[in-house]
């Protein structure tokens, strides 16, 4: 609990109804979709600017953590308040500010649902790129502080590259604004980047400027199968490498498939090794080009069958199946551990053989699924946390896999952030000069360490 | 409380939570009541009047348990922990009331009966400036003279060729409110060539009482129901409540089980109930419907919580009929808020929760709103006013009423 009097001013600030300190509540703002919990002291609910820059005067000048959330759908405990103090939770400041698409920008607060947005934006004939599965319920503010990517990041790139501008409340409780509304904008430090993926540490995103874009005139989607795993991550790799740009290419293993399939019964090919699912969007010429290559070089690599999803609802079913993923999984034990390290795309078929050998090695059940295009891969460990032993398995081969990814030139995580998470392995991929630089950053915006402490920074 | 270990935390049940939606909060997230649970469960956290309202703000819509992937069972785990927090902190008196009449069918009578009076005493200034719930007075539905299964005989006969038989379960709603949605079921039904059963000794279905903490008031109730839904002819049980239906498919075996009871017989009638209107789309073909219809009705529909998460709809049958002119509205399928007694007890938040949905049937030029369930029935018609000029009704009572005259059709 905070002391009474900082409580009395925050009240004052927010009002009551918007300040909640009960124990049942603040239980509520202890998790994300990562397994460490820690509790708040106190639960605030900004709907301005202003307030929150309010609330950061006080928190500033009485050293009092603050953490800032979104949905709480981060994996990596991003919003875990693992010092305590407040818990910024921007869930109720969700307006959308403007949409402009003669201008081709969007201006909303950070609480807006992605999927809100993507209504707002469908009728106008435009979208905005970034899909992360967590899509239906994470928020604006989130997708940026983790920097958020998805399927069709592959050809249309990850969050940074569609926000142009935002305002930002310093620890300080000062009130910044970096970028603007123009596409091209090289006045001055790119800030704006610097905050994309910066997990709530350096500031708290109050406004942000996204650029949109129009949605392709169509979309055709491939179910491809092959044989062995190895033909399948080797037909990614040869398929990126060959110039195609597909919007999406997923890989799927048998485990994943049959988990699947197991789940929601659609006839996913169960006998198939490896399974991608790739979709082109485009003019309708351009799309039925590279579908044309795209078969080529699948067949190139043994494809056992190639499936195409001719209607809407064909398409719908085989995305519906692949974001279910996730889920099956979690429905067959007790944990499940998503790791999404990532690798340049050529090292795809070396990073999965490498990923299959170091479960096996370590008796663990695992599938492989990736946005495997963009050498973004995800193994996904069943496991039970409770069982010690095997747990201590589950962290053995995953140091091993990020040691692996990083051999190969890759990174620690594609996606999800550092958060908790990794943020022991960090040196494996950052030297400490550049950890050092981080932190020199971190300590000139933010000198009294209250912003998202004890995180990667 | 099984399954609550299994709730790996990803936040996709926020997403499909009508009561999220409108407040964002997690506290009043479907995720949220799951981690309380289990705080509470290890003794992390003491049972609360807050804990108890947290838990309890809730529709019970079950459409978090729909679309979890993990398989967590909210509404067994809802249900448990409500009983457990009514017991140490009581609920409201109105709501223990209500768990005291629907346990014993004799009393929902008599207090039935008197309530058709109170409505017919009550001066109507009163009923004009008072809100129950958020509901205004004077728009509640007038009771029925006579409760339905009163009326009609225990066995109804079919009026063409005789292809089978089937039970009815009529539920508190059409029984004591909506009398013309049993009647419109009869009609076709028997024109369908079914004999109709309707029990008498079939009661409330108990799913109020166990979302309100009444476990053992409901054992009486369920067993009873069942003892008169075990037919060995009839080849399906029909409910023209989706809760109802959520009862009979999925609650009974699974109470029985917990009172430690044999559930073999729960389990056929589980196997074998099936909504009216799924049942009659399966023979729409052997129905003939007026063409005559110059200009028909315009007609929207709004699907309950509790068909919608069973994987059912009616709108089907809809699309099918040809003098009628459905619209599709885009939100049909959200939550009315009216969740039980949700509406009366937490009446801002629900009126909230409806408002999308009134107004885009106000927007849509519909002259009839279409929906199985009578607690959203009541709900949303409450919301309407008269100037509105949108009559809700029951889907069948539509098709009951444009089926074609008798002798024009062959039999
Ligand atoms: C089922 C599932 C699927 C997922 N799929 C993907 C995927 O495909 N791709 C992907 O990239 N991620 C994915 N994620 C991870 C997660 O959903 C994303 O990282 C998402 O962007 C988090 O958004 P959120 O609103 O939940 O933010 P939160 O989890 O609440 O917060 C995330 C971080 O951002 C900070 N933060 C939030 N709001 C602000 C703000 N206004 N100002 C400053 N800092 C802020 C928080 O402090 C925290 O560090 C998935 C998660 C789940 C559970
Ligand atoms: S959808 Fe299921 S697993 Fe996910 S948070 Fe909700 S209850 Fe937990
Ligand atoms: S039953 Fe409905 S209202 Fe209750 S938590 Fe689940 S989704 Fe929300």
């Amino acid at each position: 609990m905070l002391k009474p009097d900082v409580k009395m001013e925050l009240v004052a600030i927010v009002g009551s109804d918007r300040y909640v300190d009960q124990p049942e509540v603040l239980t509520c703002y202890s998790y994300d979709s990562f397994a460490e919990e820690a509790m708040p002291e106190a639960v605030i609910f900004p709907l301005t600017t202003e307030e929150v820059a309010e609330v950061m005067r006080i928190a500033s000048r009485e050293k009092i953590p603050v953490t800032a959330r979104g949905a709480g759908t981060s994996v990596c405990g991003g919003p875990v308040p693992v010092q305590h103090g407040i818990v910024l939770c921007f869930s109720k400041m969700n307006k959308i500010l403007s949409i402009n698409t003669r201008d081709r920008h969007a201006v909303v607060q950070p609480g807006v649902v992605n999927l809100d947005l993507q209504k707002a934006l469908a009728p106008h004939g435009f979208f905005f790129p970034p899909d992360p599965g967590s899509m239906n319920f994470s928020t604006i503010g989130g997708n940026v502080s983790h920097n958020a990517g998805g399927p069709r990041c592959l050809k249309y790139g990850v969050t940074v590259d569609y926000v142009l501008g935002m305002q930002v409340v310093l620890a300080s409780g000062k009130v910044v604004r970096f970028g603007s509304k123009n596409i091209k904008d090289v006045t001055g430090y790119n800030f704006s980047a610097l905050y994309c993926g910066s997990e709530g540490t350096l500031g708290l995103v109050t406004e942000i400027i996204l650029r949109v874009v129009p949605r392709p005139e169509t979309m055709q989607t491939l179910l491809v199968t092959f044989d062995s795993l190895d033909n399948t991550a080797r037909a990614v790799s040869d398929i990126i490498g060959s110039g195609i740009l597909p919007a999406a290419m997923e890989l799927m293993d048998k485990m994943t498939i049959n988990a699947i399939e197991d789940a929601v019964g659609i006839g996913l090919p169960r006998e198939a090794e490896g399974t991608l699912l790739i979709e082109v969007d485009g003019t309708t010429e351009a799309c039925s080009r590279e579908r044309q290559q795209i078969v080529a070089k699948v067949q190139e690599h043994g494809a056992v069958t190639i499936e195409e999803a001719c209607t809407e609802e064909d398409r719908n079913r085989l995305w519906t199946a692949r974001r279910a993923a996730y889920g099956v999984f979690a429905k067959i034990s007790p944990n499940i551990v998503s790791e999404d390290v990532t690798v340049p795309v050529s090292r795809v078929p070396e990073m999965i053989r490498k990923i299959v050998e170091i479960t096996d090695r370590y008796g663990l059940k695992a599938g492989v699924l990736a946005h495997a295009g963009d050498g973004n891969m995800h193994p996904l460990v069943c496991t039970d946390r409770e069982n010690h032993e095997e747990w201590q398995r589950v962290e053995k081969a995953f140091a091993e896999i990020f040691q692996a990814a990083a051999d190969m030139e890759g990174t620690l995580s594609g996606e999800h952030g550092i958060g908790l998470a990794k943020a022991e392995y960090l040196p494996l991929v950052m030297d400490q000069d550049t950890r050092d630089f981080m932190a020199l950053i971190k300590h000139a915006v933010d000198p009294d360490n209250i912003l998202n402490p004890g995180k990667f920074v | 409380m099984s399954g609550t270990g299994n709730c790996g935390k990803c936040g996709i049940c926020l997403s499909v939570c009508p009561v999220y939606a409108v407040l964002k909060e997690e506290q009043n997230s479907p995720r949220a009541r799951v981690q309380l649970i289990k705080a509470y469960k290890n003794k992390k956290l003491p049972s609360s009047p807050l804990l108890k309202e947290l838990i309890a703000k809730c529709l019970m819509c079950g459409s978090c348990a729909a679309n979890c992937p993990s398989g967590v069972d909210h509404y067994s785990q809802f249900m448990e922990m409500r009983s457990q927090l009514i017991e140490k902190h009581g609920d409201r008196l109105e709501i223990r009331g209500l768990v005291y009449l629907l346990a014993k069918e004799q009393r929902l009578r008599l207090a039935m009966g008197a309530a058709r009076m109170g409505q017919a005493v009550v001066p109507s200034a009163f009923q004009k400036k008072y809100r129950l719930g958020n509901i205004p007075v004077k728009n509640y539905p007038k009771l029925n003279k006579k409760p339905f299964r009163a009326e009609v005989p225990e066995e109804i006969p079919p009026i063409s060729q005789e292809r089978g038989t089937v039970l009815y379960f009529t539920g508190c709603g059409t029984n004591y409110i909506f009398g013309e949605t049993g009647h419109a079921a009869l009609k076709i039904l028997s024109r369908l060539g079914y004999r109709v059963l309707i029990p008498q000794k079939q009661t409330c279905c108990s799913i109020p009482m166990l979302f309100h903490g009444g476990v053992e008031e409901a054992r009486e109730n369920i067993i009873a129901n069942i003892e008169c839904l075990q037919h060995e002819n009839a080849c399906a049980v029909l409910v023209d409540c989706p809760t109802c239906g959520s009862a009979l498919r999925d609650e009974f075996p699974a109470m029985m089980r917990k009172y430690g009871l044999d559930d073999a017989v729960a389990e056929q009638i589980a196997a074998k109930t099936q909504d009216m209107t799924a049942f009659i789309a399966d023979h729409l073909d052997q129905l003939t419907f007026r063409q005559e219809d110059a200009e028909p009705a315009r007609v929207g529909y709004h699907l309950p919580c509790h068909l919608k998460n069973a994987a059912g709809s009616s709108e089907a049958i809809l699309r099918q009929i040809p003098t009628i002119d459905y619209v599709q509205l885009a939100n049909s399928g959200d939550c009315c808020g009216g969740g039980g007694t949700f509406f009366y007890e937490y009446p801002e938040l629900s009126g909230q929760i409806a408002a999308a949905k009134i107004a885009s049937i106000r927007e849509s030029g519909a002259q009839i709103w279409l929906t199985d369930c009578p607690v959203c029935r009541i709900n949303l018609a409450g919301q309407l006013a008269e100037e509105d000029g949108i009559a809700m009704m029951h889907p069948l009572s539509l098709l009951a009423g444009l089926l074609d005259e008798l002798d024009k059709q062959v039999l």
